[in-house]
């Protein structure tokens, strides 16, 4: 009995040691010193939650924090995570290093920062993308306004569909994911008002990787026919590409230039310019703003759409065949700029 | 119409990766291993099915090599719990978590990307029927299971192995053998859910893409009783329900609510049979003492 209760703890520390063998491969750090110029008085660090590597997102805050560098005559450095572990030693690294601000991108840093920000209260800190429960006066946020983009994209759809009907597919319901889906309808209603509309949840147990579940809750849509579908399915938007592609229909994608994954049935993005906000940010913070948190939208260029960017015509999306929409759109959005539309936000209040 | 033919495709469809999984748990369950390691041999299924389909442009290639891939893995659980006696609960939960960093880690390696590898030149399944072949194999592996089980001798050695080793072994039946063929053949099974799901549900593979289905299967297995056909009506009650979620949220229903429906089927479908079988038990149990 002894000798069978020893090995079952063998047999059990055998896979933890495989386990922790296999994430330990994803936690080697890669910390990627960028081009510093030596001497100089300012100096930025950025820490990514992941690896840059094809991420767009990711490289448009690198490219920001770049050019604030040169703007402000400093260095700058990235420290590119690859997983939870990592995640923390990169911010403990860049705080041991004291440079002037910290940026760090996304929300998996909000509690991390929390912590460091109470430890180290001379020490600047930048969150894009996300904030802190609690407001530090070492702390500011960049948050952006993306149902103004989902808005627009929802005005592309409406010019643009046939049968009228106009569809999301979204992550969870909750105020914060209906940013991504309600506007698009308001968006659609505006230019044609008569347009139907509805709006799908993936759910289920992890509904932010389900692609399956995605194609599923697009199929629903498509065969009552809604031709134009919002994707915001995180991971699950490949699904619903591949749901709208296979019935000749079209989506439009988030975050980064999703056209290449279905080229001809991904009209346009919901971009978010993080290097417009990394760059204003450091400004801000610089500018002795700090422990405030400023929202980016189409007026700051924070929020834009594929198309309204340069390289449409590379982009492989399909809004680049269709200008006169571009040209209404381009309308809908100085309005919005100006402030003689506003746009509702489901999680304000 | 609520009930009408596409409801009963989307059912079918959500019911291919969990039948196929939950068939492999239930084989274990007869030769008396526990396997919940099923959500862990279905993700390395997918992703091997996703990487050979790519390099070999044959997608059928790519459910060999899954089904292949997922039996290697599977070993962990059979060296694991039948040669060194090691806790199979333990033994499965760390073989899920380890799939899912392996994955996303040969993720990285093999094609440089995050998240999701998709690309429109990566071959699917052709669809028969507009269901995929697997989902046919399905069924008929149901039928063969159930007929292996009750009639042949293989399935009978097998179910003596689980219910009762010692007695099966002073027979001169090796428990050791059919027990590592029972997990080895829920390996097999786990691959091809994973491709069904990976080339035939979708086609692509993303990072965790099995969701939890391996979980379902687990639960599949109970409540069907390890029998090959209860275990295929228990798939089907967890498609049908979750592609009534679906239309549920149609009809204005919060997804918090239409997520429910799988698991609240469950309980009702727990809560019918164990009723009904206590009926049943309890006048022969008191014979039996009496």
């Amino acid at each position: 009995m002894l000798r069978r209760s020893r090995r079952t703890l063998q047999v059990a520390a055998t896979t933890a040691l495989l386990v922790t063998a296999a994430t330990a491969c994803n936690a080697a750090a890669k910390d990627d010193a960028g081009s510093a110029s030596a001497g100089s008085d300012t100096s930025f660090t950025l820490v990514t939650p992941d690896a840059v590597g094809q991420n767009e997102f990711l490289k448009l805050a690198v490219s920001g924090i770049k050019s604030a560098a040169k703007q402000h005559n400093g260095s700058q450095k990235v420290y590119e995570s690859t997983d939870t572990a990592s995640q923390q030693q990169n911010v403990q690294a860049a705080v041991d290093a004291k440079p002037d601000v910290i940026v760090l991108v996304g929300f998996e840093f909000a509690d991390i920062v929390a912590q460091q920000a109470e430890k180290n209260p001379k020490q600047q800190f930048l969150i894009v993308d996300a904030c802190t429960t609690k407001t530090f006066k070492n702390v500011s946020c960049a948050v952006f306004r993306e149902h103004e983009g989902v808005f627009l994209a929802g005005a592309e759809a409406g010019l643009l569909s046939k049968s009228g009907k106009v569809g999301a597919v979204d992550v969870l319901d909750t105020p914060q994911f209906r940013r991504y889906s309600d506007p698009f309808a308001a968006g659609a209603k505006k230019v044609a008002p008569k347009t139907t509309t509805d709006t799908r949840f993936v759910g289920g147990q992890s509904p932010f990787d389900d692609s399956a579940r995605a194609k599923e809750q697009a199929d629903t849509l498509l065969a009552k026919g809604y031709d134009q579908l919002m994707a915001a399915a995180a991971a699950g938007n490949y699904g619903v590409f591949e749901a709208t592609k296979a019935k000749g229909a079209y989506a439009y994608g988030v975050d980064v230039n999703q056209c290449t994954a279905a080229p001809g049935t991904v009209v346009d993005n919901v971009i978010k310019r993080t290097d417009v906000a990394v760059e204003k940010g450091i400004e801000s913070v610089l500018d002795g703003k700090a422990g405030t948190t400023v929202s980016y939208g189409l007026k700051e260029g924070g929020i834009s759409l594929t198309g309204l960017e340069d390289g449409v015509a590379t982009s492989k999306c399909v809004i680049a065949d269709h200008a006169d929409v571009l040209a209404k759109v381009k309308e809908l959005r100085d309005q919005i700029v100006s402030g003689k539309l506003t746009v509702d936000d489901p999680a304000a209040g | 119409m609520f009930f009408d033919s596409d409801l009963l495709m989307s059912a079918l469809r959500a019911l291919t990766p969990i039948l196929l999984a939950a068939l492999g748990g239930a084989i274990c369950e007869r030769a008396g291993v526990f396997n919940i390691g099923l959500e862990g041999m279905m993700l390395m299924g997918c992703f091997t099915a996703v990487t050979t389909s790519w390099f070999t442009g044959s997608p059928w290639l790519g459910v060999l090599a899954a089904a292949l891939a997922a039996a290697a893995y599977s070993l962990i659980l059979a060296v694991g719990t039948v040669t060194l006696r090691g806790d199979a609960v333990v033994l499965g939960v760390a073989m899920n978590l380890l799939a899912v960093g392996l994955t996303s880690f040969l993720l990285r390696t093999i094609f440089g990307v995050q998240g999701t590898f998709d690309d429109p030149s990566l071959a699917g399944l052709p669809l028969i029927g507009g269901l995929s072949p697997l989902a046919y194999l399905s069924w008929a592996a149901v039928a063969v299971a159930a007929v292996m089980l009750s009639r042949h001798v293989w399935g009978l050695r097998l179910r003596g192995v689980g219910e009762a080793p010692d007695a099966a072994a002073t027979l001169g039946v090796s428990p050791a053998q059919y027990k590592y063929a029972a997990v080895l053949l829920s390996g097999v099974l786990c691959g091809l859910a994973g491709a069904q799901l990976a080339l035939g549900n979708v086609t692509l593979f993303t990072e965790n893409m099995t969701a939890g289905r391996g979980w379902i299967a687990v639960v599949a297995v109970m409540l069907g009783r390890a029998l090959p056909l209860g275990v295929l009506l228990a798939a089907l009650l967890f498609g049908l329900a979750e592609a009534a979620g679906f239309r549920l949220q149609g009809l204005g229903l919060p997804q918090q609510a239409t997520d429910a429906a799988p698991y609240v089927v469950t309980l009702g479908a727990l809560f019918l049979t164990t009723a009904r079988r206590r009926r049943r038990v309890r006048p022969s149990s008191t014979g039996a003492t009496s």
